[in-house]
């Protein structure tokens, strides 16, 4: 792969295939390669190698997504694109020799991916991070130095967590790895519905290494494929899925089957804790990814309505198409917002993305999902329609749905997030602290990602809610996003109190709907809370649509809506001013997310 | 919630947590078991947190927060505090 940007191209290099010209990169490159951060210039190098969607005979356009997706496989030139990109690695850290040094720009890049083809987000990008991070985060040095070789080297890792039997309740994940006569753990059990299954090199399992109940009886194994005998694992047949379609989903099967023994990560009976920390950065990481589906969908059904004539007049003209496309980009950029601003309290504030992570994972799935089926309703029968000028979208739309339930389920996510509630209603709320300015300063520089300081317990603190009344406090704050931002401070009360007052059981895994439903609310006002201080400090970045608060208006609006409180009636002016964006974006190619980057071609 | 003056007897952090147990579960004091695995009662995994948090606020420590993991009975759990509290300096510096 050669083009104008070398430097990134040379890391390409590194993890592409032996014949790939650019392994021939000079040490020069390689050294500038590893200071590269995945700027604009290697967004756009990503953008023109998957070329022109719409080009009927572009091997990774849409109509060739479409058609790997009608016959269950995987994109091959998509792949082979991805191997000569070095995608893997961004998973990498860089003192493995990779580019992953910050995780809103792993998810600028796998966004673009997802925008193409999702299947290829996935089952190329997402199910071999997973398994990664937790390497990253508790593995010792040979494991870490090997799970970089494998990704490196263009290979893929499992991540062998799911179970039939148990779904989300992993603690009770039977899979064993228990001691065997020789002193060596022998793997027992299935791991089912498991994407690359047949086609990884390295897999992490999800193990019992004790017959006792609890949450110290797990541990996970860093194993890979050449250290097994021959004969093992045994391949049970493929999932066939509605969506996902390309994604090999297959499982596995381990009879008495001998490890080596120095596979598990780190302690013994770490693996829950573990998985706990490092699903954080995946949690937060992979909904905020899967946002490229509803860029999509924003992109498929924009140019519907500019095509589309009727009664004489373009669909796109008609108010209730425009306040339709206003809403879903409005709900965009609020999963922007969400996304980034927890991407980088991973970052900066590590002790406290256990709250963080999982709000973000139910809320931002939530509204990218609502988002896409009211998008489907503006292309009527088009959406329906596998094949012709928009049958990208019912594709996107089914490669949607995972994001409600893999990864842990929306609302498993909030019961990870309600037994922390009252403690912070009765203490931690009531603190003014604030979180680092840069939380909310679009792509400014961070510390390295410290995986070690993650923490399945925000310790009763949370400085990103408290800077929901220091943005009140900003005499740039006037008008009618004064006005909404107390409302939804009047919600952050309301919560507050609620949840000061919930019923023990409530705690526990007897919580009534309606303290789930609390948990869904503080992840609303969290979001709105971000919203709010994105545009307060952003609006020095010269970008003319981020700095008008009419996009800010817009979202509170739908947030307060969505937790049940009347944000009044929006003024025509926003709605107006937000549907045509979209339009205009649309025209002249560029991305509908926060971002607003110019797409080549 | 009151915070004791003067560390807690092992007895009163006993029957505190079986308390705070009860509380949680929605059971009788007395049917919870000191020396049942607190998975039993349900309260394992992130549920588990909801004790941590309590513990800190009423012992004013900074512990683990897989402390119940570790010390997954009630009488684990009290010992456990008990040695914290006499050696004067909490067991979780992690903050
Ligand atoms: C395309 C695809 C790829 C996948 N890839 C992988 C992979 O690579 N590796 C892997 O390990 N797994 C993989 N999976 C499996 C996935 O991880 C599981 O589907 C997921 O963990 C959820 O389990 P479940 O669907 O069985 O839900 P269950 O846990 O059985 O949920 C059933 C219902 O209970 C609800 N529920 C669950 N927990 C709670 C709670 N605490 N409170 C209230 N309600 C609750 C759920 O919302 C749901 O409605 C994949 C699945 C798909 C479809």
């Amino acid at each position: 792969m050669i083009d104008e940007t070398g430097s990134r191209d040379a890391q390409a290099g590194i993890a592409g295939p032996e014949d790939d010209p650019a392994t021939a990169a000079s040490i020069e490159d390689l050294a500038a390669a590893t200071i590269d951060t995945p700027t604009t210039a290697s967004l756009n190098d990503l953008e023109h190698l998957f070329g022109d969607p719409w080009d009927p005979d572009n091997p990774t356009g849409h109509a060739a997504v479409l058609a790997a997706d009608e016959a269950g496989e995987m994109l091959a030139a998509g792949e082979r694109l991805l191997d000569g990109y070095g995608l893997n690695a961004e998973f990498v850290p860089p003192e493995l020799g990779g580019r992953l040094t910050r995780l809103d720009h792993l998810i600028e890049v796998m966004r673009v991916v997802f925008r193409y083809d999702p299947c290829l987000g996935l089952g190329y990008g997402a199910s071999s991070l997973i398994p990664a991070v937790n390497v990253w985060a508790a593995g010792d040095e040979r494991q870490r130095r090997r799970m970089a070789e494998v990704l490196l080297a263009g290979g893929r890792a499992v991540s062998g967590y799911h179970e039939l039997a148990h779904g989300n309740d992993f603690a009770r994940a039977e899979f064993s790895a228990l001691p065997g006569d020789d002193g060596r753990l022998r793997l027992n059990g299935r791991k089912e519905v498991i994407a690359n299954a047949r086609r990884a090199e390295a897999m992490v399992l999800f193990a019992r290494t004790s017959d006792a109940p609890g949450s110290r009886s797990h541990s996970q194994l860093f194993v890979e494929k050449a250290d097994l005998p021959a004969g093992a694992p045994v391949h049970l047949p493929r999932f066939h899925s509605a969506g996902m379609r390309g994604v090999q989903l297959g499982g596995l099967e381990f009879r008495d089957c001998p490890i080596p023994a120095d596979a598990v990560l780190g302690a013994p009976g770490l693996g829950m804790e573990t998985a706990l920390r490092s699903f954080q950065v995946t949690r937060t990481a992979l909904p905020a990814m899967t946002a490229g589906i509803l860029e999509t969908g924003l992109e498929v059904t924009a140019r519907f309505a500019n095509e589309r004539v009727l009664y004489g007049r373009s669909l796109a003209g008609m108010p209730y198409i425009g306040s339709i496309l206003a809403d879903a980009f409005t709900d965009l950029l609020i999963c922007d917002c969400l996304a980034t601003v927890t991407a980088r309290s991973v970052h900066l504030l590590p002790g406290e993305t256990s709250l963080y992570a999982s709000a973000a994972k139910y809320f931002v799935a939530t509204l990218l999902m609502d988002a896409m089926d009211a998008l489907s309703r503006v292309l009527g029968a088009q959406f329906y329609i596998r094949d012709g000028g928009y049958g990208i979208f019912q594709k996107h739309l089914r490669d949607l749905a995972p994001a409600g339930f893999g990864h842990t389920a929306r609302v498993a996510c909030l019961s990870t997030v309600l037994p922390q509630l009252p403690r912070l209603a009765r203490k931690g709320w009531l603190d003014d602290t604030q979180p680092p300015a840069g939380v909310f300063h679009l792509g400014a520089d961070l510390p390295p990602l410290p995986f070690e300081r993650l923490s399945i317990s925000s310790g009763g603190r949370d400085s990103l809610s408290a800077s929901l009344s220091a943005a009140l406090g900003s005499c740039e704050l006037d008008g009618e996003l004064r006005r909404l931002v107390l409302v939804i401070a009047a919600e952050q009360a309301d919560v507050r109190r609620e949840c000061a007052a919930l019923a023990p059981g409530d705690l526990t895994v007897a919580a009534r709907p309606e303290a789930l439903r609390l948990a869904a609310r503080y992840a609303a006002v969290l979001a709105a809370t971000a919203c709010v201080n994105i545009w307060l400090h952003n609006r020095e970045r010269h970008d003319a649509f981020l700095s008008d608060p009419r996009w800010a208006v817009a979202a509170l609006g739908r947030i307060a809506e969505r937790v049940g409180r009347d944000p009044g009636q929006r003024p025509r002016h926003v709605t107006e001013r937000l549907s045509a964006e979209v339009l205009s974006r649309y025209r002249d190619r560029r991305g509908f997310g926060l971002s607003n980057r110019r797409l080549p071609g | 919630m009151n915070i004791p003056e003067s560390a807690p007897s092992d007895t009163d952090l006993r029957s505190w947590l079986r308390a705070r147990v009860a509380h949680y579960v929605q059971l009788d004091v007395a049917d919870i078991d000191t020396t049942t695995a607190l998975t039993t009662y349900g309260l394992d995994s992130v549920y588990a947190l909801i004790l941590c948090g309590d513990i800190e606020d009423h012992l004013e420590l900074v512990l683990e927060p897989t402390v119940a993991w570790d010390h997954p009975t009630i009488d684990a759990l009290a010992r456990h505090l008990e040695e914290t509290l006499a050696q004067g300096s909490p067991s979780g510096e992690s903050r």
